[in-house]
């Protein structure tokens, strides 16, 4: 019975950590209506920090606790709401995710920077561990002081929306924040308390649980994810279920690394039992009605022709292989590595672009196409191969889409990162393993000689020029208006007789698809693969990349590849300047950074680029469409009627 | 509701386009719609007035399945459609425009339109080219000055009317309008109602929701009017314009 108290008051105490971290995304969320994904790494960030107070600068323990938790955080609270949240406000959903997501990134990169991670740092408990006897059970002050925690938070918290004026501003300020300014609140001032306060628990939740588990920069930022999960089983407004949510689930952790076998397949149900309670909340939830259209979407810059979409094509083929004649093996590989993490940015593009769809489990995909390539295409790289690829990854992303079709925006993005977070620590891990040796063939073409790195360079090249042009004239056609307009407006489409379900099916079923077909090409870049090169984490950064380059164009695509790859070929060569440690991290920092800058420009560098190049054509008049013949002066239409009192205004108005 | 969920659909034996049985929408505490009954016959046009917030739209959401009701059935055609999603619904042969604009802002007016008939060529018989349908909805309606401008630059009145347009382009019976004439002055109501009346002599018969008194006086054969989510009166413009109830609740005394 030992054990089984053991195990029950671990459960509960991580808990109750959960349970704080939950807090802090319940208050942010119904406050601003932004759920907050660097939450996680705001513990992470603020353990570090106490850390560094305590330990290495020697200050005194309560000194360094009440400058975190009282200074510290709630400062960065204030700078997060108005440097990155003020300008988000009535942003679509997509870009509020980005953004903190960026900041997740950013925070991991700068805390890699500071704080190596080769370097073994440890935080104790309060206290050194010490504690007192429950019958035969020993509970540490530690416990003690993080359950007592939870229950000041939660009382403190139910006081303050209930009873204080602030509070009920607080929960006014998310449905309508003008009416609030209206009846004299100040709901700025409301949102930045909600952040300070937000980012204070999450420091509180991160500071307990870093001792209880370990100092570990990855680990931290996403073993709060399991918070996220508590949050959402409260609705994310609902702060005593989401206290509920949060034992429940630790306790059943805990119990599961008690009692499950130590060894095998089951060893890892202990760490996604979180992930799976997350898919199955959110797919049990009932959802809001269909969603009306959203006036704030970004101007989405003008779709190529079929003609200039073509040229292009052609001229990054010739070029391309103009460059290739001139690069050497390692640069031939990078190219690869850049063209088919294009074609991975590319099926985001559809998705998320075009279809307005937020997924965070790009890589998945990408995993199971490398794993159909290494089975299907053998040594030789069979073509059959790539079919392979893009049919296994298809088929699981239709899967995938069937339960969460109908979760929208947020709910989406949280039920695919779940499902990445699964297939990274429960799949993956078990059919391609952690040691790098699962071989995946260059795909071989017969009659072409595709064995060299410059061929293979050119292979990645076409595939990805022919998808490109492809997805394109898939959004001038009939299929991609269905998809704008789906995405526009899902009521508007249902009424006109539209099956928004099955269009999003085939989007996503389509996209998963590509990423596959990207990770056939991929993985034969260096030849071998593993379960790490499809981390949960490396999902984030490819939607990141692809906010970046611009989401909702090809040449975004291509953009974003080319400043990962950037990244990647500059790394060795500044490491001969001493600078290895930071830059091995700058590539998330700026990541992070300029995902967080999308906030100011959706449509990214691809957006701007498309923007300045329309400077130098004419300027297209209203007119001149084929279909659209020129108004006769008076036809008593209501449009004439409109427009020629427009023009009798303008002239008087002259 | 349990009772009426059981029963199988029903087929009616009236000529009626659309007919509501008793529905009633409750969010929370609240009525939004209380036993609303109402009748949309073919070849007419049938007004639907009252306050802000009386449920009209509310109504229109029943009626197109955006909104589950929480008593009531609906009848399309004399087919129940009580159960279908909207889109079986609008494959029965209606189209809505919204109060609350729904449009394909990052499509063009013309793109819009054409995605409509689009739709409608992809679920129904009728296999007209859609960019013909597309561009002769453009003229009927006056678009072709912004034929290529996308909607979500427009002015919200001229808006309306490219949701008007495409309702037009699935060539439906029975037309639901939301206050499509909003953000039109006279001349230009004036040309909407004409185009109504137009509408119900080639064969659509509209529902129309209108905060225009002149407007529904005079294209409407039949008008209800809601107030509180209850019909409070019904009957032809000349009739509603006496009965007390409703200048009591609606129009003020002095404005009819």
């Amino acid at each position: 019975m030992t054990a089984f108290e053991g195990f029950l008051i671990t459960g509960l105490v991580t808990g109750c950590i959960y349970a704080l971290i939950a807090m802090g995304l319940v208050v942010t969320y119904t406050t601003t209506g932004i759920f907050n994904f660097s939450h996680g790494a705001i513990a992470m960030f603020s353990a570090y920090t106490f850390w560094e107070l305590w330990q290495n600068w020697h200050l005194n323990v309560v000194l360094s606790m009440f400058l975190v938790l009282v200074v510290l955080a709630p400062l960065f609270g204030l700078f997060i709401e108005m440097a990155l949240m003020r300008p988000l406000r009535g942003a679509p959903v997509d870009l509020t995710v980005v953004v903190t997501l960026g900041l997740l990134l950013a925070l991991v990169g700068i805390a890699n920077s500071v704080w190596s991670p080769t370097v073994s740092r440890v935080l104790p408990q309060l206290d050194n561990g010490n504690g007192f006897r429950v019958g035969q059970v020993l509970v540490s002050y530690h416990e003690l002081i993080t359950v007592l925690a939870l229950i000041v938070a939660g009382v403190g918290l139910r006081l303050l929306f209930t009873q204080s004026r602030l509070g009920i501003a607080m929960r006014a300020v998310v449905d309508n924040p003008d009416l609030l300014a209206m009846a004299g609140g100040r709901p700025v001032r409301v949102q930045q308390l909600s952040w300070m306060l937000s980012t204070s628990l999450a420091a509180l939740g991160g500071m307990l649980l870093a001792p209880i588990q370990e100092l570990n920069i990855l680990n931290l930022t996403l073993l709060v994810v399991d918070g996220y999960a508590a949050a959402i089983i409260g609705r994310l407004r609902n702060l005593p279920a989401a206290v509920g949510g949060a034992i429940v689930i630790a306790v059943g952790q805990s119990m599961a690394l008690g009692y499950l076998p130590s060894s095998g397949f089951l060893t890892r149900v202990q760490a996604i039992i979180p992930m799976i309670v997350l898919f199955i909340v959110l797919i049990v939830l009932p959802q809001d009605r269909l969603r009306t259209a959203s006036f704030a979407a970004a101007v989405a810059p003008r779709v190529a022709s079929l003609k200039s979409s073509i040229g292009v094509g052609i001229a990054v083929v010739i070029g391309s292989f103009i460059v290739s004649t001139q690069l050497g093996s390692a640069n031939l590989k990078w190219g690869a590595d850049g063209f088919a993490t294009a074609l991975e940015l590319l099926s985001l593009v559809l998705l998320t672009g075009y279809g307005g769809m937020v997924s965070l489990c790009t890589l998945s995909f990408v995993g199971l196409g490398a794993f159909a390539m290494s089975h299907a295409g053998g040594t030789s790289g069979n073509p059959i191969g790539l079919i392979a690829a893009v049919g296994l990854a298809g088929a699981v992303g239709a899967l995938v889409a069937l339960p969460t079709l109908r979760l929208r925006g947020l709910y989406l993005a949280l039920a695919t990162f779940s499902f990445a977070t699964v297939m990274d620590l429960a799949v993956f891990t078990q059919i391609l393993g952690t040691g790098g040796n699962i071989a995946v063939a260059r795909v071989h073409i017969p009659g072409v000689p595709t064995k060299s790195d410059q061929a293979f360079f050119m292979v990645c090249c076409v595939t990805f020029v022919l998808c490109a042009i492809g997805v394109l004239a898939l959004r001038r056609g009939s299929f991609g208006r269905r998809l704008v307009a789906t995405n526009d407006s899902p009521a508007a489409c249902a009424t006109l007789g539209v099956n928004v379900n099955v269009t999003k099916l085939i989007t996503f079923t389509l996209a998963a698809g590509m990423a596959g077909l990207a990770g056939a090409l991929l993985g034969a870049v260096p030849g071998q693969v593993d379960a790490n090169d499809f981390a949960a984490l490396g999902s984030l950064v490819v939607l990141l990349l692809a906010r970046v380059g611009g989401i909702n164009t090809a040449t975004g695509a291509l953009l974003g590849a080319a400043t990962f790859t950037g990244f990647q070929i500059a790394q060795p060569h500044l490491a001969a300047h001493d600078l290895t440690r930071h830059i091995a991290q700058l590539q998330y920092t700026l990541t992070g950074l300029a995902a967080i800058s999308v906030g100011r420009d959706p449509n990214g560098f691809g957006g701007r680029i498309v923007r300045l190049l329309d400077r130098f054509k004419p300027a297209e008049s209203f007119q001149t469409a084929p279909a659209v013949r020129a108004a006769p002066a008076e036809d008593g239409t209501v449009g004439s009627v409109f427009f020629q009192e427009e023009e009798e205004l303008a002239h008087a108005g002259r | 509701m349990p009772a009426v969920d059981l029963e199988a659909p029903e087929q009616r034996t009236s000529d009626a386009v659309l007919e509501i049985i008793d529905v009633s929408v409750r969010f929370g505490g609240i009525n939004a719609v209380s036993d609303v009954n109402l009748t949309v016959m073919p070849g007419e046009i049938t007004g639907l007035i009252g306050p802000n917030g009386a449920g009209k739209t509310t109504t229109f959401n029943v009626i197109t399945g955006l909104q589950e009701p929480t008593n009531g059935r609906v009848f399309i055609g004399g087919r129940e459609v009580s159960h279908l999603p909207p889109y079986r619904r609008a494959r029965l042969g209606i189209a809505r425009t919204f109060q609350r604009l729904e449009v394909f802002g990052s499509l063009t007016v013309f793109e819009n339109i054409l995605a409509a008939a689009e739709f409608h060529k992809s679920w129904s018989e009728d296999q007209t080219p859609p960019r013909r349908v597309a561009a002769e909805i453009i003229d009927r309606v006056g678009l072709q000055r912004v034929g290529n401008a996308r909607v979500d630059a427009l002015p919200t009145g001229i808006a309306r009317l490219v949701e008007l347009g495409r309702a037009l382009a699935t060539r439906p019976r029975l037309l639901l309008l939301d206050e499509v004439g909003s953000g039109l002055n006279q001349d230009e109501t004036d040309a909407l109602g004409d185009l109504m009346l137009d509408l119900v002599r080639d064969g659509t018969a509209i529902l129309l929701v209108e905060h225009d008194v002149e407007l529904v006086m005079r294209v409407c054969t039949r008008i209800y009017v809601l107030d509180f989510g209850r019909i409070i009166a019904q009957g032809t413009p000349a009739e509603i314009q006496k009965d007390p109830a409703v200048q009591a609740a609606y129009l003020g005394s002095d404005e009819v």
